[in-house]
């Protein structure tokens, strides 16, 4: 290039575009408008419902929280919570056993269903194909309510004290099976157990590289299985020696207590700016290249100063908010939580469980019993209950799910190119080897991103178990607004409450899917 | 009668020692189109045979057969002593024995060069994972793209990704190499290099049954030409006479179309 063509080059890129042309300018005011347009919009509506409840002399706020319920709940954690809190907590603790029961059972059903469908055996494929359009193509409230239905025409619970007879009670009240009780001894077993899994790990790797190294069969995960067993066994009548463990807990415990909150304050702010300075690093670091730093886009910027923002607006909070400090010191030194019952914080419940005194077997198993409390008689706690109202939203979501679930898995099979049966096939791999290490490894693939879906969709419709009044948070909240007023409050903790389901459920998917990726270029 | 017993009678009956392909009045239909019309070849140990023909003519079915893609309904296949059955037990001896190299690569995308390679010796033959590694560098060190283990078939060339295609097959150390239109879903400059691994390896003495359109390649390597026609073979002859003085009139006209 000639010299005067470099300097004709110059004065075109020394020449800036007014403002209103420059892209890179426009692209910025228009990020900047969008962040203020939300906040403003936040702001008008925030104050306009804070005005107008005050005009009509309501109040706001979360102290009711702690104030009393005059209500029971069917079933949970709690049947009689004493503060709306911990009533609230019950029926979100309903929700997400049944949110994570459901996504087990549903995908297992659902993969089977959708292996079925694609089976070359006639019959199987019929039924499966049944069973998705039945699901599939009926409402899920209706379902909930026949199998609620159904259950009410069961024979009716006689009272009886003792345990029944049998392991499999079945009745208007639901099911109930034999329950395994965690007892005295479980937490110190539990330390044999995690050390057996650690030693057992060491030997299941050396196996692994003995096999490839000589290419005998070395049996890595049965000889696993054999360690923690053998841990397992011994731990059941040598466990009362951990006894100490506990010690170290309520030692920490301790420690905590005796922080103060402008302590836990000051702890959350520098994890803020900690967080905050490796995203950052770890973000410049992965645009370097061999020759330097590379330039960064405007979007790289705009990530940078929103990292940097959300450590300041959680100091922030953290700041102005001084009692969320102090309830996170509760939840996890020694003191508790009263209104949630909570009788210890997370490390003094440790302590508890694993101090000494604990001599008995650590599991037992009991059957099912009948207690009358009170006009009625019903499933008592020694074993495992499946209410009516419990069973009919589980099975319920559960089969709706899986019949789209097994769709999802099907699309996903034939997804795979057929081509690459026909490699495997060709290099000699037999039919389980080929579907373990070609074509599902390729189908989960496209499976994830839906499936992700399908497990927020089976979370959200727990709460349709309003319409049968079983007890999840949904119909909980609404107990507590009859009760106290407070709608508003309720609804903000329902949406926190599925908010931080969701973005559990889609981090998860999103690891995976980011593992699965398939690398091209 | 055992399943030894079995292919020991066949043997006697229908190959000689050094047969390694044979094939006695093969018929196979799609619905009501035959693709495979009374087909009866013998491939002889160390034999290179190229098979020639217009598209539809039946190659890539017949070549598809012989390691069981596609299920013949008439006539029987022995391939190496070994007849091609439903007893799954022949069908996993002859396809370990049996190397398939496709028109459309078909690598495994979710897994390394080196994998791709790797994956049936360990699994099938249940070798030691070192040992298979140390073969399958070797193995690209044959087909001339050592430095390609580490990658991912999305991120090579299209001759590249049909040498690791090559390279997968030899791990398992096979006694019969087929290719199916091995090069036709190349671009031009990459033929060659694709080429040039297979003539090293028919020189390298392995049997090979090849579909092509690669006329130089027939010429050059090829011990022996099969032109085939709906389903029929139609003429079989060495590389001078088959290109020189074909005998019957449908060879000529195919001929006159394609040089």
């Amino acid at each position: 290039m000639s010299n005067t063509d470099q300097a004709t080059l110059a004065a075109t890129q020394a020449r800036r575009p007014p403002f209103y042309r420059d892209a890179t300018v426009l692209k910025w005011l228009a990020q900047v408008v969008a962040l203020l347009l939300v906040l403003f919009t936040l702001f008008f509506l925030a104050t306009q419902a804070q005005g107008n409840l005050e005009e009509k002399k309501i109040a706001t706020g979360f102290d009711f929280l702690g104030t009393a319920l005059g209500s029971d709940l069917g079933s949970g954690i709690d049947t009689d919570p004493h503060t709306s809190g911990r009533a609230l907590l019950s029926g979100a603790v309903n929700t997400i056993r049944l949110a994570i029961g459901g996504i087990i059972a549903a995908t297992i059903l659902g993969v089977l269903v959708g292996v079925g469908r694609l089976s070359s055996n006639w019959v199987v494929k019929r039924m499966c194909s049944v069973f998705v359009e039945t699901m599939r193509n009926i409402p899920l409230l209706v379902q909930i309510i026949l199998i609620f239905v159904v259950i009410a025409s069961l024979p009716r619970v006689e009272a009886v004290g003792e345990p029944i007879h049998g392991w499999l009670h079945l009745s208007n009240k639901g099911v109930s099976i034999p329950r395994v009780h965690i007892s005295d001894g479980f937490y110190q077993w539990l330390v044999f157990l995690l050390i057996g899994a650690l030693v057992g790990r060491w030997v299941m790797r050396r196996r692994l590289r003995l096999h490839d190294d000589t290419g005998r069969e070395t049996y890595p995960v049965l000889s696993f299985a054999a360690v923690l067993g053998a841990f397992a066994a011994v731990g059941w009548f040598a466990h009362p020696i951990f006894g100490w463990v506990g010690a170290i807990f309520g030692l920490v415990a301790d420690i905590i207590d005796s922080l103060s909150q402008t302590v836990v304050q000051a702890v959350i702010s520098a994890l803020a700016v900690a967080a905050a300075v490796w995203w950052i690093r770890r973000f410049l670091a992965r645009r370097r290249t061999p020759a330097g730093l590379t330039k960064l886009t405007d979007d790289d910027r705009f990530r940078i100063i929103f990292a940097a923002a959300g450590s300041a607006v959680v100091i922030v909070v953290a700041v102005t908010v001084p009692s969320l400090s102090s309830v996170l010191l509760d939840l996890a030194g020694g003191r508790g939580i009263d209104w949630l019952r909570f009788d210890n914080g997370f490390f003094g419940w440790l302590s508890e469980k694993f101090g000494n005194g604990r001599t008995g077997a650590p599991i037992d198993v009991k059957r099912p019993d009948i207690e009358q409390l009170g006009n009625f008689p019903n499933y008592g706690p020694s074993g495992l209950n499946l209410t009516q109202g419990l069973a009919a939203v589980y099975f319920g979501v559960v089969l709706y799910t899986a019949g789209f679930i097994a769709e999802i898995v099907r699309g996903g099979i034939l997804a795979v190119p057929k081509g690459q049966t026909e490699a495997a096939q060709a290099v000699g791999l037999r039919r389980v080897t080929m579907l373990r290490r070609v074509i599902l490894p390729q189908a989960f693939r496209v499976i994830l991103p839906p499936l992700g879906n399908q497990y927020l969709n089976l979370t959200k419709n727990t709460s349709l178990a309003i319409a049968i009044g079983y007890t999840d948070i949904v119909q909980v909240g609404q107990t507590v607004y009859n009760q106290t007023g407070k709608t508003l409050e309720v609804v903000a903790i329902w949406m926190l409450f599925y908010l931080a389901c969701s973005l559990t459920i889609s981090v998860v998917v999103n690891f995976f899917n980011v593992r699965m990726k398939i690398v091209e270029r | 009668m055992s399943v030894s017993d079995a292919t020991t009678a066949v043997t006697a009956e229908l190959a000689a020692r050094d047969d390694m392909i044979v094939c006695e009045g093969v018929n196979k239909w799609f619905g009501d189109f035959q693709a495979l019309d009374g087909i009866s070849a013998v491939i002889k140990e160390r034999e290179v045979v190229v098979v020639l023909g217009p598209s539809g003519s039946g190659k890539s079915t017949w070549i598809r057969c012989i390691n069981r893609l596609e299920v013949h309904q008439e006539g029987r296949i022995v391939v190496d002593g070994v007849e091609l059955t439903n007893d799954l037990r022949n069908i996993e001896k002859i396809r370990s024995e049996v190397g398939m190299v496709f028109q459309q690569f078909n690598l495994f995308p979710h897994l390394t060069v080196l994998d791709n390679i790797t994956l049936a010796p360990i699994w099938v033959r249940k070798k030691p994972k070192r040992e298979t590694e140390e073969l399958a560098r070797s193995l690209l060190e044959r087909v001339g793209i050592p430095e390609q283990a580490e990658k991912y078939p999305g991120q090579l060339s299209g001759g590249q990704q049909q040498r690791v295609a090559i390279a997968r097959a030899l791990a398992m150390e096979p006694r019969i190499m087929l290719f199916d239109e091995p090069t036709s879903a190349l671009d031009p400059e990459m033929i060659k290099e694709v080429l040039d691994v297979m003539k090293e390896l028919a020189t390298s003495g392995m049997t090979m049954m090849v579909v092509t359109h690669e006329m130089g390649f027939a010429r050059e390597v090829a011990d022996r030409v099969i032109f085939m026609e709906d389903g029929q073979i139609v003429e079989t002859g060495t590389p001078e006479h088959f290109f020189t003085s074909p005998e019957e009139e449908r060879t000529r006209l195919f001929l006159s179309q394609i040089l």
